[in-house]
């Protein structure tokens, strides 16, 4: 039997912030802290699709929770779940410790907060900062759960890095990130061949 | 929102690139992107039915061609396709009336520095015409 490892689920901007919505990328291609952190501890890294990009395209604008609320986007969230869903479904099922980064902040990707603002909508000129950020998953992470306990597997442990939080603190979001790793390696159980996964830590 | 520095670059993985591990004898493929500005698109691992998946990938890889974007695929010789579903890609991409990118592909357990000088001047040296870029990276 092959011996289990340690998987990163990632927010797919993580891995490349070309998938960011304009003036959204803070870094050129890969969010470096968060690559170094995981790969510093032997975690695998496995690249979650963006729905966002694959909904509305490269040049969409940028948007909240509400807006993103929709039948369209939740099915096509869905589908994207059950795309992806099999191959993390394969790493639980080998007794492999799967985590997830998402991406506080985004109305998808939210793993603790996402963006609220139920009067958004038309003309994008609302002033900056003109959002709330709210302690609850992003649809995408919403519907991915929800295909994953479908499937029966455990809820995995989750936390997001903040880069979506109207005003990014990389020092504060990396000292979260590592505060979570070191909380998993505390929490690892014994490997027996069962399902790992448990509360997430959010 | 803020200053945007986007590299407008992507590079299509093979996983068993990607997640190589520190004992294999291969570059850093990892470092080497970042040092060069690319973003990553992971591919699915070799082996099992990732049918659905890869035409994800193919959505994106098109929505970023079209609008742009330069996007390059790096393989690992020996594996299956270079660990790059090339035959079913190419397909999609077909389908989508995109056109497949350029390929690099890194051999294993030969002179590590080599190889990786070798990608960094294939990530280099790649870009999209100057019309595109004028058309979209404002």
């Amino acid at each position: 039997m092959a011996k289990p490892r340690k998987v990163a689920l990632l927010a797919n901007c993580l891995l490349n912030q070309n998938a960011k919505v304009c003036e959204g990328a803070r870094y050129p291609g890969v969010a470096s802290p968060v690559v170094e952190a995981l790969r510093k501890r032997g975690y695998e890294l496995q690249q979650l699709p963006c729905p966002e990009l694959a909904f509305a395209g490269v040049r969409r604008w940028w948007a909240v929770y509400e807006q993103y609320d929709t039948p369209a986007y939740r099915n096509h969230c869905r589908q994207l779940a059950k795309a992806v869903a099999p191959l993390i479904e394969s790493f639980i099922r080998r007794g492999d410790e799967v985590i997830l980064i998402g991406l506080d902040g985004s109305p998808s990707s939210g793993v603790r907060f996402t963006s609220s603002q139920p009067q958004w909508g038309g003309r994008p000129n609302r002033p900056q900062d003109d959002w709330d950020i709210v302690p609850q998953r992003g649809i995408w992470i919403e519907e991915l759960e929800l295909e994953l306990a479908r499937r029966g597997l455990p809820k995995i442990p989750a936390t997001g890095w903040a880069l979506d939080m109207g005003r990014f603190d990389e020092a504060g979001s990396r000292h979260d990130l590592e505060e979570f790793l070191e909380s998993r390696e505390k929490a690892a159980a014994p490997r027996g061949g069962k399902l790992r996964g448990g509360k997430a830590a959010t | 929102m803020s200053v945007d520095v986007r590299g407008w670059r992507i590079a299509l993985i093979a996983d068993a690139l990607l997640n190589a591990g520190p004992r294999v004898s291969l570059p850093d493929v990892i470092a080497i992107l970042e040092a060069s500005s690319y973003g990553v698109l992971q591919l699915p691992p070799a082996g099992g039915a990732h049918g659905l998946l890869l035409a994800v990938t193919a959505d994106q890889v098109a929505e970023y061609a079209h609008h742009g974007y330069a996007v390059v695929a790096i393989g690992l010789k020996g594996k299956v396709e270079s660990g790059l579903h090339w035959r079913r890609l190419t397909s999609l991409l077909r389908q989508r009336n995109s056109a497949l990118p350029p390929r690099h592909v890194i051999a294993p357990k030969i002179d590590v520095e080599k190889e990786a000088c070798r990608l960094a001047a294939f990530l280099v040296s790649y870009d999209v015409p100057e019309d595109e870029k004028r058309r979209w990276r404002v």
